[in-house]
Formats: structure tokens, sequence, C-alpha cells
């Protein structure tokens, strides 16, 4: 087990150490191609060397303990946070790396560090197979994706000239980092890993190096380092508690007084990771960079860090006020989000929005902390990561080929590119339509919310009703125009003909395994999910046995319905069927109209994006601010509660 | 009988109480513009002969999506009925006429693209209701199926004053009645031409009628929720309910989406938001 841990995070950090140095675009296909397969086999014969037991704990093999060795790293991600932000003017980035060596050193060199139990540096248990998982397997296939993407992203881009190659280091660095963080048990060890992650993902953001992104790049950081900072805080008030560092026995149960600061940190760091509001912004700079960093933030890495250690945390703030003002950021962030999507044009920034409030409901359930709404958090990370990396894949393919990232300029879809359309309608479908994690995820939590006692349990509720079906409303938009159709011109077909086989690769997969996943909801939740969230809890969840043969059957014809529907018309084209109406006025195929006095008139059928009932910068400052003033109320009631 | 029978005796029944149902509505929405108005059996005529007549298809796609809906809403009540949790079945209902949004939407025609995207907005509107109030009951009875709640001891209506208020006041989205009925249009001469509807024909626009009338049914029985403790007098809820939604679509013009939304959230959040508030607080 040992081994194979150590294996998972050496030899994605070993690739990416070789591909800084290849410079050749075929080598580098290979490399590629060949470490993507070995992680992704890697991970799966970790799961099941670890079988489907409970936790088990390990150290290093040898019995060596890091020592100074994490000193030195974060001293090392320090310098370099120093140097880029000097070269660039910066000023907040270095005095928080700074504030956190400082703690760094104050513990190590001052000998307030506990001593790690060089048996318990490790922790790997069904969440962590689910993690181990979802990075392994999706991580690798946006790692090829990648091959067919950047090459045409280079071309409409030329002055990133030479820098592809740092592109996949930090990409496959991104993975080792991901790797180590599910897996430590240790938390002066997770923080490193944590503080990599960081870096890996302010480096993809300015990626491009434009003005903008840096820009973008910066605010990531700053954001990710106030996190790390409250990180580093946590472990200066945990290093003098009796459990010391120890994540498993910090989470065994709920936290006593004296920990609750502790944990209200690490929260901190959780939300800022997961880009929970106030701290969204960093994820939506993101979406400016190019769309295999946008699927890997979303679905496999980075963000879903952030959940991971919140559902980590959840068993030790479960039943208290800081759990439940944790929740109402979560929450809150989703019926916020939710309502700013509406308004939003930019497919890239809806995907995003929905990541946060996906994000936001893992992030609610872990607050209040039951069995059965950790049940939901983890299922939702798991079909969140396959659906959503699909869809930001897809949306990738879209770009590069129709220059655009415009919803409506992506209408009639389903007749310009219909293979594609099959694949992004299975995306949706797996991120919204029943079963996915999001109905079953919902249902379940509406549920789980009716025993919440008093005014939270009431609020939960409204703001579940709302913020679910906000988001029928901006999936339904996306729908619409992906399958609307028209005749077209048979050189119009040709631009699906451009894509990449590395892209067909990666998206078939994860298409695939949409359905899979789908298919294998009731397996997933009888021998991992729920099994785990007994073991966290010691108690088993109730409500998702309640899911019966009709709504098995009804979710997977939902699920299936729209790409199988896709799939057959697109067979079907160069149909001969009726013109549309248009108050008997001549109408054909391109869009033309009688207009009222003589001539032709083109149509343009535009989403409803309620202007002028929901302003969405407005709502996206309000819940901003009301999401940071919960979250600071959270941080005072753990110090009141310490006193 | 089991729940999974009476399922099935749903989603047999459903579409001739909603036919007539229907055929009332006509004669008495006629009766108050002083007119005779047809035959109580016409729906279930005009759906018949659209069946016989030729359906004239914009692209492949529209059908499916229309059995669709009509499938997806046969089962959201099926299921409501046949003892599935009923929180979950607000999803499949959303489902469907989701599934009717989008046979609209891939027309490309103006007409049919604005009611598709009314539709959604009503959607948006109604929506959030409907998972609140099958929440709020059972919530009240600690129950999750159908049965279930008609077993209960507990009375439901008493506890859900503001519940049912807002119910009079959405039902009027989903029947399709002005001031509400935004996204679609009976008369040809109009703003919106037909709406949602304006492209489909012949049997598609049976299927679109047919499903309707499930979601008439569909209704009743959410009615029935409330009176627990009588089917009858459940009935007799819904049938003055219903006569009340006629006489305010013949009162009214049809409102613009901003005011529709708007005031639904309205209604939504404050009577029914209210009302949940209240059950939690006072709390059992």
């Amino acid at each position: 087990m040992s081994e194979l841990v150590v294996f998972l995070v050496a030899f994605p950090l070993v690739v990416s150490g070789v591909l800084l140095l290849v410079t050749k675009g075929a080598v580098r296909n290979t490399i590629v191609v060949v470490a993507c397969g070995v992680v992704a086999a890697a991970s799966i014969v970790t799961v099941f060397a670890f079988g489907n037991g409970d936790a088990v704990f390990f150290g290093l093999p040898g019995g060596l303990t890091p020592g100074h060795a994490i000193l030195v790293m974060e001293a090392a991600i320090a310098i370099f946070v120093v140097v880029v932000s000097v070269q660039n003017g910066r000023i907040m980035a270095p005095i928080m790396a700074l504030a956190q060596l400082g703690i760094a050193l104050y513990l190590d060199l001052g000998g307030h560090l506990p001593e790690p139990d060089p048996q318990r540096l490790f922790w790997f248990d069904r969440l962590t197979t689910v993690m181990v998982l979802v990075i392994g397997i999706v991580g690798p296939l946006i790692c090829i994706h990648a091959l067919g993407y950047m090459r045409d992203y280079q071309r409409s881009n030329p002055q990133i000239g030479g820098r592809r190659t740092s592109f996949f280091f930090l990409l496959f660095l991104f993975l080792a980092a991901m790797f180590g963080l599910v897996v430590s048990n240790d938390l002066s060890m997770l923080l490193v890993f944590w503080e990599v992650t960081t870096l890996c993902s302010f480096l993809l953001i300015g990626y491009t190096r434009t003005k903008e992104t840096v820009g973008y790049a910066f605010n990531a950081l700053n954001m990710n380092l106030l996190g790390g900072v409250g990180f580093s805080v946590a472990i200066l008030l945990l290093a003098g508690q009796p459990g010391g560092l120890d994540l498993a026995r910090l989470t065994a149960g709920p936290a006593g007084a004296a920990l609750l600061p502790a944990i209200a940190l690490l929260c901190l760091a959780g939300i800022t990771k997961s880009a929970q509001m106030p701290f969204s912004s960093w994820l939506l700079g993101a979406m400016y960079a190019p769309s295999p960093t946008s699927a890997l933030l979303h679905s496999s890495t980075m963000v879903k860090a952030g959940v991971f250690l919140l559902l980590r945390l959840s068993p030790a703030m479960a039943g208290s006020t800081v759990g439940t003002l944790v929740a109402f950021v979560g929450l809150l962030t989703f019926l916020f989000v939710s309502l700013v999507a509406v308004t939003e044009q930019n497919t890239k920034k809806v995907l995003a929005y929905s990541t946060i409030g996906s994000l936001g409901l893992v992030t609610g359930c872990a607050g209040i902390g039951t069995p059965e709404l950790v049940w939901v958090g983890v299922m939702i990370v798991i079909f969140h990561a396959v659906a959503k990396a699909l869809l930001f894949l897809v949306v990738g393919t879209l770009e590069n080929r129709l220059y655009t990232k415009d919803m409506e300029n992506f209408d009639t879809l389903l007749s310009r590119m219909p293979r594609v359309s099959v694949l992004a309608l299975a995306g949706i479908a797996g991120m919204f339509i029943a079963p996915f994690g999001i109905v079953v995820a919902k249902w379940t939590a509406i549920r789980a919310f009716l025993e919440v006692p008093g005014f939270a349990g009431a609020s939960f509720l409204v703001i579940m009703a709302f913020g679910s079906s906000l988001t029928i409303f901006y999936w339904g938009k996306l729908l619409i125009k992906v399958l609307s159709m028209r005749n077209i011109e048979p050189y119009e077909r040709s631009v699906e003909d451009r894509v990449t086989r590395y892209e067909w690769f990666a998206e078939i997969v994860l298409a695939v395994g949409v359905i899979g996943v789908t298919a294998c909801l009731g397996l997933i939740s009888d021998h991992v999910v729920g099994p785990y969230a007994t073991a966290a809890f010691s108690a088993a969840p109730r409500v998702f046995l309640h899911l019966d043969p009709a709504m098995v059957v009804v979710m997977l014809v939902a699920v299936l319905f729209l790409p199988a529907l896709a799939l057959w018309s697109a067979r079907r084209s160069g149909y001969d069927e009726a013109d549309f109406y248009t108050s008997g006025r001549t109408a054909n195929a391109g869009h033309l109209m009688g207009a009222a006095l003589g001539g032709t008139q083109t149509v343009t059928l535009r989403n409803y994006y309620l202007d002028g009932v929901v302003n969405g910068a407005l709502v996206f400052r309000t819940g901003t601010l009301v999401c940071g003033a919960v979250l600071l109320a959270a941080g005072l009631v753990a110090l009141a509660v310490a006193r | 009988m089991s729940p999974f029978a009476w399922g099935v005796v749903f989603v047999v029944v459903a579409p001739l109480f909603g036919g007539l149902l229907a055929g009332a509505d006509r004669i008495v929405s006629a009766r108050m513009q002083g007119r005779v108005g047809p035959p109580l059996l016409q729906p279930f005529y005009d759906v018949g002969k659209l069946f016989q007549k030729e359906a004239r298809q914009v692209n492949p796609v529209v059908e499916p999506l229309l059995l669709g809906h009509l499938g997806f809403m046969a089962a959201a009540g099926g299921m409501a009925i046949g003892g599935t949790d009923l929180i979950f079945t607000a999803f499949v209902f959303a489902l469907a006429a989701l599934c009717l949004v989008l046979a609209a939407g891939s027309v490309n025609s103006p007409y049919s693209f604005a009611g598709a995207e009314r539709e959604l907005v009503v959607l948006l509107a109604s929506e959030p209701f409907f998972i609140l109030m099958l929440a709020a009951i059972c919530k009240v009875t600690g129950e999750s199926t159908f049965a279930g709640v008609l077993a209960s001891p507990v009375l439901v209506a008493p506890q859900l004053p503001g519940v049912m208020l807002a119910f009079l006041f959405v039902a009027t989205i989903k029947l399709r009645k002005s001031p509400f009925d935004i996204s679609t249009s009976h008369h040809p001469h109009q703003e919106l031409v037909n709406g949602l509807t304006s492209d489909m024909s012949g049997r598609l626009l049976a299927y679109v009628e047919l499903a309707h009338w499930y979601e008439s049914a569909l209704l009743c029985a959410f009615v029935l929720l409330f009176f627990n403790w009588s089917v009858p007098l459940g009935l007799l809820a819904f049938v003055i309910a219903y006569g009340l939604e006629v006489l305010v679509d013949n009162s009214t013009s049809r409102a613009k989406w901003q005011l529709v939304l708007r005031s639904t959230w309205a209604v939504t959040l404050l009577l029914t938001g209210g009302n949940v508030l209240a059950l939690f607080l006072v709390g059992r």
C-alpha cells in the first residue's frame, strides 16, 4: 500500500520533470499518452489493493519521516511566490506567503511541531478511493484531450511560443499534488500539497501571460494563499492540542470547544479553494485560461481539494453553530451563483457558476454533517467530476472550431456538429437531468433538510427550492440552443471533421463514463459511499435506501433520452421537413422572413437572460457580501465558543 | 389495492379525467362569455381528429421530445400516486415540462421560440413552489408517499393555509390560464400566434393536449394531499379552485413575463416560505 501511494505521487512528478525537458511535439505526445495510461492503471491498482475495507493508516516505506523536508518545501514555495510577485509588482501574495513561512519556521525550528507518528502519515479509506479514482481517471483524460486542444490553441495564440512544455509539466505536477493531498493524514504534509495546487493553478491561469490573465492569476493566488494562511494558523493552533496534526483523530467525532477555531480556519481554507462566496471570483477569472485548465480545475483537481477537506471535517463540525454557518455559506453560494448564471451568456462562465453552485451544495452538506448529507456530498463530487470534465472539454472543442464561447452561437449545433452534440447532451444530462448526482442529491438533500430543526432547516429548504429551479433555467437555455436544427450546407459539416482524435478519445470515454456511473449508482452507493458515510458518523445514512425501481428506470431513461435522440437524429441529416411558421410570410431554413414593408429580414433568436429582473453583477456583489458576513460570523462564533 | 396498482390506474384514467375537465372548462367559459359552448366530450373529438390529421414535421427531434413530454408527465403522475417519494416526482414533473420547452425551442421559429422561452420562465417561476409544497406536506405528516399522506392521522390543510393560497396562484400557471398563459395562446391573432405549439400539428398537438390532461389530473391529486382526511372534500376543493381559475381566466388579460416571474416568486417566498418557516419554528 505504502509503495503504491508513493508511486502515485512520485510517478506524475517524474513525468512532469521529463516533460519540462522535452520540446519535440511527437515525443511529448507519446510520453503524455503512455504516462496517462500508467497513472490511470496505478490508481485503479491502488484502489484494488486497498480493497473495500475500513480506513488504513501507514507511513513511508522504511519508516522514513518527512522531517525538515516539509520546511524546505514551504520555503521553496514562499520564495517562488515572492520572486514572481516582485517581478509583477504585487504586494499581497508575498506577505501571505511569508506569513506562512514564518509560522512554519516557528513551528519547526522552535520545536513546537509535534512529532508525527511515522505509521500514520497516510490515511486511505473509501473517500480516498473515490478521490484517487476521480484524479487518476478523469485527470489523465483531460491531459490527453489537451494534446489535441493545445495544438489548435497555440495556432490561434501564437504568443505562447515554446511554453507548451510548461503546460504539460504543470498538468502532471497538479495530478501529483492532488494524489498527495488526498492521501495525507498529517496536516503539515497536506498543507504542502495544498500549496502546490495553489501554485499550479496560479501558473495555469496565467499561462497566456496577457495582462488580463496575469491579473486573474494573482487574484486566484491571493485568495488561495489567504486560505493557506488560515490553514497554517490552524496548524499552529492544533500543534499544542493533544490530537496534534493527525487529521483522522481530529475528525473522528464532534470537535471540542478548544478545537473549533482551528476547524473554522480549515473550513476557511476549504471554502477559498472550492471557490465559495466570497471567494468565487478567482474561479471565474480562471475561465480565461485554456479549456483543459478549466476542465482540470473544475473536475478532478483544485476545487475538489476544497470540498474534500470540508467533507473530511464534516464529522468534526456536525451539530455545531460553526458547521451550520459553513452550511449557510455553501447553500447561499449555490443560490446566488445560480441566479447569476441565468444572466450569463458565456458558456464557460455558465459552467463555472454551475460548478461553484454544485460545490456549494457539497459545502452545505458537509457543514450540516449528517450521514445522509455526506452521502449526498460525495455523490455530487463523483458525478460532477465526470460530467463537468466532459462539458468543459466539449466546450473547448467547440471553441476551437467555432471561435466562440457564446451560448447563442451554439444554436443548431445538432445540425452542424451532430457527434459533438451527442457528447454535449450526455454531459448536460449528466449534470442536471436525473439521475445524476445533482437530481438524486437534491432530492436526498431536501429530504434530509426536513429533519434540520428551526430557522436553518426552513431556510435550507427555501434556498434549495429556488436554487434548483434556477439550474433548470440555465441548462434549459443551453439545451434549446444545442438541440435546435436547420438545414445546413454540406461544407458546414466539415467543421466537425477537424476535431482531433485526442479530443474524441477523451470526450467519448467521459461520455461513456457518465452513462456508466449512472448505471452503477446503486453499486457505488452500496459499496463505497454508503459505507463511507456510515464509518465517518458511526451511523448509516437512511434516505437513499428509498431508491425504488420506478425511480431507477425513469432516471436511466432520462439520462439516455437526449443523447440517444441526438444520435438518432444525426443519422437523419438532410431531412426535407416543412419550414417553420412565420405568420404566412415566406420563411426558409436560412432564417429569413418577409419584412413588414417588403424585402426580407434575418431572424435572430436570443435566449432570455432575465434582463431587467435579475442584475447579475448586483447579485454577485450581494452574495459576496452576505456570504462574507456569514463566514466572519462563523469565525467569531468559533472564537467565542473556545473562550 | 397496492400503491403500484393505483399508479397504473392513474395512467389509464387521468386522460379521461383531464379531458372531461377540459370539456367542462369550455362549457363554463362559454357561459361566462354568453355562449352555449361545445358538448362536454368535445376535447376527445378534437384529439381524435388531431390523430387522424397529417403531422407537419419541422425537424426530426420534435416528435420524440413531445413523446418524452407526454411520457414523463404520465410517469410523474403515475409515480406520485404509485408510491414513489413525492419530492422526487417534482423533479420528474419539471423534466416533463422541460421536454415541451425543448421541442418548441428546437423548431427555430420566432413564435415557437418565444413560447419556449416564456415556458421556461414560467417553469422557473412555478418550480420552487411545487418543491416547497411537497416538502411541506411531507414535513407535516412525516410521510413521503401519496398513500402515506392520505393514511396519515395528521390533517394537512389546517397546517398549510399559506401553501394552499399560493397553490391557487401557481396553479394558474400550470393550467395555462390567463393572466399567466404567457407561453401559449388559444387565439392565433395575438402577439404570440400559438406560442409553444405554433409549429405543432396533427398528432404532435394531440400529444401536448394529452400531456396537459395528465398535468391537470396530477394537480388534482396534489389538492387531495391537502385534504388527506377526505377524498370527496379534496375533489370538491379542486372543483372550486378550478372554477376560480376559469373565472380569473375570463376576466384578466395576459401579463408580461416579468410580472409573472416576480409575483410568483414573491407569493412563493412569502406565503409558502413563511408557512414552512412557521412549521419549522413551531416544529415537531
